[in-house]
């Protein structure tokens, strides 16, 4: 039973502890280090990604992992111990995979190109909304409509530009929030606090027009 | 989002600095959502922050498994 146990464990990577990892990946890392850390990546990596990636899931998930694994080395010193290490460069590993998919699917789409495109048809979009998928009767029709034109021009009256191009990408298109950071020259953090901004400008006005949000633009 | 939308959320650099210690505390079985309320809260609204908490968590299961 011993002999067993003592087999069994025998090609077992020993484990490390959050100290052994930020010590041996503080320049110069360990490259058996690294190499450990690598495999747990890729491992973790595949199962997480493989819906996204459509050919070449490996090369993908190497790729990845090189990239994050520089990451993670250059802030290997920020690691403030929360969680287990391998969470926390899990976590990088992931952002560092999904930023690329996003960034690779929408490398083709352009706002100014949504904005214009908008421009046509955009107006008729919200004209064209309806509170429910069911078809309401002539006058609840006639009251929707109204209320969507109100709401049209909160948007064109409470919004700066920088906020209806955010909104109109991120919640009208779906484009990832990043992808929007990138084109509008700004970064994720900052352009969330934008849309929040937006949001609580539009939260605010529609109760004081006394349109009650929970009816409505649930979308939004 | 409109009607979700909070006077004082946190963003995407506060939820992702705490990202994994929210992952940590949801695999072992306890209640991230109420040691840690904002980084719930901030991934309900955002579906990017969202996508990549989903995918560290299988990342996480699949290590562990």
């Amino acid at each position: 039973m011993f002999n067993w146990f003592k087999k069994s464990n025998k090609n077992k990577k020993p484990s490390r502890s959050n100290e052994d990892w930020v010590e041996q990946l503080t320049p110069p890392p360990s490259e058996e280090s690294i190499s450990h850390l690598r495999i747990i990546l890729v491992r973790g990596l595949k199962p997480a990604l493989y819906k996204y990636v459509d050919r070449e899931l490996d090369q993908f998930v190497e790729d990845t992992v090189q990239d994050a694994l520089l990451k993670i080395l250059d802030k290997v010193d920020t690691f403030r111990g929360e969680s287990k290490f391998t969470t926390w460069a899990m976590k990088i590993a992931v952002r560092e995979g999904l930023s690329e998919l996003r960034r690779a699917k929408y490398k083709d789409i352009s706002l100014n190109d949504l904005v214009a495109n908008d421009d046509e048809s955009g107006r008729d979009e919200i004209n064209q909304m309806s509170f429910t998928d069911d078809q309401p009767g002539p006058d609840r029709a006639t009251h929707e409509q109204m209320i969507l034109q109100r709401v049209q021009k909160m948007i064109d009256e409470e919004l700066t530009d920088k906020q209806k191009t955010a909104m109109n990408a991120l919640m009208m298109h779906g484009i990832p929030i990043e992808v929007v950071a990138d084109q509008m020259g700004t970064n994720r953090n900052a352009l969330y606090k934008l849309v929040h901004d937006a949001r609580l400008k539009m939260k605010d006005r529609l109760m004081a027009e006394g349109i009650d949000p929970d009816e409505m633009l649930n979308q939004l | 989002m409109v009607k979700m939308t909070l006077d004082h959320e946190i963003g995407c650099d506060d939820c992702y600095d705490q990202l994994h210690e929210f992952a940590e505390l949801e695999l072992q079985g306890k209640t991230p959502e109420k040691a840690m309320p904002s980084v719930k809260e901030h991934l309900e609204r955002c579906g990017n922050c969202r996508q990549e908490y989903e995918a560290l968590l299988k990342a996480l299961e699949s290590v562990a498994a």
